[in-house]
C-alpha cells in the first residue's frame, strides 16, 4: 500500500518539475456541496455570474481581519459592481458552533454579497485554503487566476486594480 | 524511511515554487503547505519546561490531483518531534492522509480517508483542526447518492484516525436528507421551505475487561455495538429560520462518563431573524451523556465521533479568551442570545458611516442528576448512572458571558472597536474545583489608514478578576496587555505586545513578531513569551505550555 502511494507522490513530484513551464489554471470547483445563506444544500456550480470575473473570499464569523475585509469593501461594492461587475461570493467555513450566527450578521452588517456556508470545509480543503481570510479572484471562465491570504485596509484598492486589469486582457497571476 | 523525508521535504519544497496549478494528463495538480516550528528555552518564572531536543516543528504538506470528476490527494505530515502542547503520540512523520474521489452530479465515492458531518454532527462528524492538533479523519468508504433533486443519501463505513493509527472501533453510518420545496414544483419557489433530515452511526468495538472497581472479581458486561440516531427538522421563512437536531444513544458505558449505563440524548434549537441592518439569533442547547467515541477507555479529545458545539461566543480578543468554555458532553444546558444591530449613518448614534452593535449572552448550567435508588451514588460505575428531568437544570453554573461590541468608523482613516465582556466561569468545566471566576473585560482598538498603504493598529485590554493570583495557575489575577502593530499593505508586519500579570504574578510577557505575505505565501516569525493556557476552537480545548523563545510559520498554497 505505502509503495503505491509514495509511487504517485513520485510521479506527482516529477511531473511538476516537468510541466512546471506550462501555465494553466484551476478551476472553481463546480460539484461540491456547500450550504446556501438559509441552509439549504446547493452545487457550487450555481456560483456563477454571466462571464464576467468573481472575488471569492473565505471567511468566519470570529475571524477579525475577514470581518474588517468585508466590512471595508461594502462601501465601495456598488461602485465595483458598476465599473466591473464584478461580483463578490463570500464563503463562511464556520461549523456547526457558529454557523447559525453568518446570517444575522451578514443582514446586519449589510452586506451585498452572495453568502454561503461550507460548514464541513469540503470547499476550503479543494481550493486549498489553510487559514482565513483568503480570497481568489476568478475570471469570466472560471479559472482561478488570482489568490492571496491576510487583509489590511488598503488591501481592497490593490484587489479592484487586478479586477480593472483583468478586465482589460491583462494577465494577472502572481507568476 | 530517509527515502520518506526526502519524498516529503521534495512536495514541502515545491510547493510553494509553484504558485499556480500544474496541468498534468488534462488535469490539474493543487497544493497547501504548512510548516510551524518552534525553538523554547526553561523559564520558570513563567512555567516553560526545558526541551531537550531545543527545535520542534510540525509540517503539513497537501497534494491534490483534480481531473474532471476525479480527485486524489495525499497529505503528508510530521513532528519531528512535535511542537509544545501536542500530544507525544504524533512524534514521526508520514502520509497521513490518502484518498481517491469521484463526484458527479448524481453520486459521490470517496475511498480512504475522509471528513464528513450528519447535520450539525451531534452524532458524526469527522473533521482537522491543526492548531488543535486534533484529526479524527475517517479511513474507509463513504458514498453520497442524490437519486432525485432535494434528496440526498450518505453511508459511510471506516475508522477513525488515531495519531498515527486507527481507533479500535469500527464506526458505520447511513444519512438522509429531505428539501421538500425541491420536491413538489408548486413549493419549489415558496416562501417557507422545510428541509428533513435523519441519521444513524453505529461503533463496533471488541469485547475488553473492564473491572467494576467497587467489586473488584465483576468485570463490566459491555455492549460490543453502540448506536446513536438523530433526527432534523429545519425551516425557514424569509427573514426567520429555525434549526432543530434531537440526537440519542444507545447505552455506552466509557471512561468518559465513568462507565455507567444509562442512555444519551442531546437537542440542539437555534431560531433567527435577518433583515438589513439587524440580525438575531437564539440558541438553546441540552446535553445528557453524549459523549461517542470509537474507543471506550479513551478520555481526552480524541477519537470523538460526534461533535457537541459549545454554544458561546468565540471570543478573539486574548483577554477574553484566557476563560474559555468546552462542551461539557457529560450534561450541560444552556441559552445563547446574539444581537448584531446597524445604527444608521446620518442618525445621532450612527454617525456619517453608521455604527455596528454586537450584544451576546451565553448561560449554561449542569443538568438534573437524581440518583436510581436510595443506595446507588449518582454516576457510580456499573450502574444505570442517574435520573434527570429533561426541562430541569441542575444546581451549578458552569459559565456565563455577556458582552458587546461596537464598531465604529470616525472618519475616513480610523476606526475604533470597543468590546467589553462579564464572564463567570467554573473551574469545574476543566476538571477542577475552586471558586467561581468573575471577570470584567475590556477592549479596545483602534486601526489609523496612513494613506493606502501604510496602517497602524493599537490594542489594549483589562482583565479585572476576583480570584487572586496563583503560582499553579498561572494565569489567574488581573491583566492588562497592549499591542501595537504596523502594517505595509498586507505583505509586511510588525507587531509588538505585552500582556502583564499584576496584582501578584508580575510577569510580563512581551512578543514581537513580523510576518511577509505573498500571494498565498506568508512567512512569521515570532520571538517572546507564551503564556500557558487553553487554546479553544469550536468547544474544542488544547493545553499549550508556556514557553519563551522564537516561533516560525510558515503557509503557502498552490
Amino acid at each position: 500500500m505505502k509503495k503505491i502511494f509514495l509511487s504517485l507522490v513520485m510521479l506527482v513530484a516529477l511531473s511538476v518539475c516537468a510541466f512546471a513551464q506550462e501555465k494553466t489554471y484551476s478551476t472553481m470547483p463546480s460539484n461540491i456541496t456547500i450550504k446556501n445563506i438559509d441552509g439549504q444544500n446547493v452545487q457550487t456550480s450555481v456560483i456563477q455570474n454571466d462571464g464576467k470575473p468573481m472575488i471569492i473570499s473565505f471567511w468566519a464569523t470570529w475571524c477579525k481581519p475577514c470581518l474588517r475585509e468585508l466590512n471595508t469593501i461594502k462601501e465601495v461594492y456598488a461602485d465595483w459592481q458598476e465599473e466591473t461587475g464584478v461580483k463578490i461570493v463570500a464563503v463562511s467555513i464556520d461549523d456547526a458552533r457558529t454557523s447559525a450566527r453568518v446570517k444575522p450578521l451578514a443582514e446586519s452588517s449589510l452586506w451585498d454579497y452572495e453568502v454561503y456556508i461550507d460548514q464541513n470545509q469540503d470547499l476550503k480543503r479543494a481550493m486549498n485554503v489553510v487559514n482565513v481570510p483568503h480570497t481568489f479572484i476568478v475570471d469570466g471562465k472560471g479559472n482561478i487566476v488570482w489568490q492571496h491570504t491576510a487583509f489590511v485596509e488598503g488591501s481592497e484598492e490593490e484587489l479592484i486594480e487586478l479586477i480593472r486589469r483583468l478586465n482589460k486582457g491583462e494577465d494577472i497571476s502572481s507568476k | 524511511m530517509k527515502r520518506k523525508i526526502l519524498l516529503g521535504l521534495a512536495v514541502a519544497i515545491i510547493a510553494p515554487i509553484s504558485l499556480t496549478a500544474q496541468n498534468i494528463l488534462g488535469g490539474h495538480v493543487t497544493g497547501n503547505v504548512q510548516i510551524d516550528a518552534q525553538v523554547s528555552r526553561e523559564d520558570t518564572a513563567i512555567g516553560a519546561g526545558k526541551v531537550p531536543e531545543k527545535f520542534l516543528s510540525n509540517i503539513f504538506g497537501n497534494v491534490l490531483y483534480t481531473n474532471g470528476n476525479f480527485t486524489a490527494g495525499l497529505r503528508f505530515e510530521s513532528y519531528l518531534n512535535p511542537m509544545l502542547g501536542f500530544d507525544e503520540q504524533y512524534k514521526g512523520y508520514g502520509f497521513a492522509n490518502k484518498f481517491v474521489a469521484y463526484t458527479n452530479e448524481k453520486y459521490e465515492f470517496t475511498l480512504g480517508n475522509f471528513y464528513e458531518q450528519y447535520g450539525n454532527g451531534l452524532i458524526f462528524r469527522s473533521y482537522e483542526d491543526r492548531n488543535l492538533g486534533l484529526d479524527n479523519a475517517m479511513m474507509g468508504v463513504n458514498v453520497k447518492f442524490r437519486p432525485y433533486k432535494g434528496i440526498t443519501l450518505k453511508g459511510m463505513v471506516g475508522k477513525q484516525r488515531y495519531y498515527w493509527d486507527y481507533g479500535p472501533g469500527l464506526v458505520r453510518g447511513l444519512d438522509g436528507e429531505l428539501a421538500l420545496n425541491s420536491l413538489i414544483s408548486k413549493w419549489e419557489e415558496a416562501k417557507t421551505r422545510v428541509t428533513l433530515g435523519a441519521g444513524f452511526v453505529s461503533k463496533y468495538e471488541d469485547d475488553e475487561t473492564i473491572l467494576d472497581v467497587a467489586n473488584s472479581e465483576y468485570k463490566l458486561n459491555l455492549p460490543l455495538n453502540v448506536g446513536a440516531a438523530s433526527f432534523r427538522f429545519d425551516l425557514s421563512h424569509g427573514r426567520w429560520n429555525l434549526q432543530t437536531e434531537y440526537a440519542f444513544k444507545s447505552q455506552d458505558p466509557n471512561a468518559t462518563n465513568n462507565y455507567i449505563y444509562k442512555g444519551g440524548n442531546a437537542l440542539l434549537v437555534s431560531a433567527s431573524y435577518a433583515r438589513r441592518g439587524l440580525g438575531i439569533n437564539l440558541q438553546a442547547k441540552r446535553v445528557d451523556n453524549m459523549g461517542f467515541k470509537s474507543k471506550r477507555s479513551e478520555t481526552g479529545e480524541m477519537l470523538y465521533i460526534n461533535y457537541l458545539p459549545a454554544m458561546t461566543r468565540q471570543h478573539t480578543y486574548a483577554l477574553m479568551n484566557i476563560y474559555p468554555y468546552a462542551t461539557q458532553v457529560n450534561g450541560e444546558m444552556g441559552l445563547q442570545a446574539d444581537i448584531a444591530y446597524n445604527i444608521k449613518k446620518g442618525t445621532w448614534l450612527g454617525g456619517k458611516y453608521g455604527t455596528d452593535v454586537k450584544v451576546n449572552y451565553a448561560r449554561l448550567m449542569s443538568i438534573d442528576k437524581q440518583a436510581v435508588n436510595d443506595t446507588t451514588p449518582v454516576g457510580k460505575m456499573g450502574t444505570d448512572g442517574y435520573k434527570s428531568n429533561f426541562f430541569k437544570t441542575g444546581d451549578e453554573l458552569y459559565y456565563e458571558d455577556f458582552n458587546v461590541e461596537i464598531s465604529k468608523k470616525l472618519s475616513s482613516k480610523m476606526k475604533l472597536n470597543l468590546m467589553y465582556a462579564y464572564i463567570s466561569f467554573n473551574p469545574v468545566v476543566e476538571g477542577h474545583s475552586g471558586d467561581m471566576h468573575y471577570n470584567n473585560v475590556l477592549v479596545g482598538d483602534l486601526t489609523y489608514k496612513i494613506n493606502s498603504k501604510n496602517v497602524i493598529r493599537g490594542e489594549l485590554q483589562w482583565l479585572k478578576t476576583n480570584v487572586p493570583y496563583t503560582s499553579d495557575d498561572k494565569r489567574s489575577g488581573d491583566w492588562a496587555m497592549a499591542l501595537v502593530e504596523y502594517n505595509f499593505t498586507s505583505a509586511f508586519f510588525v507587531s509588538l505586545s505585552d500582556q502583564y500579570n499584576y496584582n501578584g504574578g508580575g510577569q510580563h510577557y512581551f512578543n514581537i513578531s513580523a510576518g511577509y505575505t505573498y500571494g498565498t505565501t506568508r512567512l512569521q516569525i515570532g520571538y517572546g513569551k507564551q503564556r500557558e493556557g487553553l487554546l479553544c476552537i469550536g468547544g474544542v480545548c488544547r493545553q499549550v505550555p508556556a514557553s519563551n523563545g522564537l516561533t516560525l510559520s510558515l503557509t503557502s498554497s498552490f
